[in-house]
């Protein structure tokens, strides 16, 4: 029932930031840590869902407070490919659904769009969008 | 009865004790999404035992209880705490709630289990489950 956090910088202030096994009460700490060293470099934050077996209310927690904290620096939240088991406790909770893209590839592409719409001042980050925060 | 445990009321002691009990459920030949289900609860109901009805007092305990009635697995748990007015708990999905903590673990556990009650004002929960075998 332990728990690894992997984190990469997929390109420049962009983070996947992936659990591999359970969160849970005695795990989801570890995993806040590794996101909040991460937070202040960011202007996006993916959550890679693929190996992540299992979470309980107090990993919940730590996605709103994720999106809480990237909006407010004006940064974007995504959270890909979940497991089925994972995906019914999210849609149970109704856990940031707009947050939600399929793959990694699908998150690339609506960051790269909202990244650059930014850069070119057509979007403006503080406007709620399709994708969370 | 399947099992019952007298818990000391640390928090370190829940995921050894669910450990424990799925070695248990194993032996139902439950789907795996039933596992979950009751892993999760378990976790849940016994957090809030200690978190909130026992208040982290390590001087307290916490009873748990597993028994099977035909179909039916029936889960107690029971903390020493005042218990609390389980008609307050607010939808941690409604809109209004979606940041605040409190109130995911319980609506979880009335979202994954068939029949929930709370006794003894609420420092004590029964949960039920339905199983498809």
């Amino acid at each position: 029932m332990s728990l690894q956090v992997r984190v990469e910088e997929r390109e420049p202030e962009v983070f996947v930031v992936a659990p591999v096994g359970e969160v849970n009460t005695d795990t989801y700490l570890e995993l806040e840590k590794k996101v909040n060293e991460v937070i202040p470099k960011a202007k996006a934050l993916i959550f890679d869902l693929k190996e992540m077996t299992y979470i309980s209310s107090m990993g919940l927690s730590i996605f709103f407070r994720v999106k809480q904290k990237l909006g407010e620096k004006n940064a974007k939240f995504l959270w890909v490919d979940p497991q089925p088991q994972i995906q019914k406790v999210f849609d149970v909770m109704k856990v940031l659904p707009d947050a939600m893209v399929a793959s990694l590839e699908e998150a690339d592409e609506y960051l790269d769009t909202f990244l650059d719409g930014v850069q070119k001042g057509k979007i403006d980050p503080k406007t709620p969008h399709d994708k969370g925060a | 009865m399947l099992f019952e445990r007298r818990l000391p009321n640390r928090l370190e002691n829940v995921n050894a004790f669910i450990k424990e009990a799925l070695v248990q459920f194993s032996r139902l030949s439950l789907p795996e999404s039933d596992i979950f289900h009751l892993k999760l609860v378990l976790e849940e109901a016994l957090t809030n035992a200690m978190r909130h009805g026992n208040r982290l007092d390590p001087d307290l305990f916490v009873d748990v209880s597993v028994e099977l009635q035909g179909e039916k697995l029936i889960m107690k748990v029971k903390d020493e705490g005042r218990g609390f007015d389980f008609s307050k708990v607010p939808d941690p999905t409604h809109r209004d709630n979606k940041e605040k903590p409190n109130g995911r673990g319980v609506f979880l556990i009335k979202q994954l289990m068939n029949e929930v009650e709370f006794f003894d004002g609420g420092s004590g929960i029964k949960m039920t489950k339905f199983l498809d075998r």
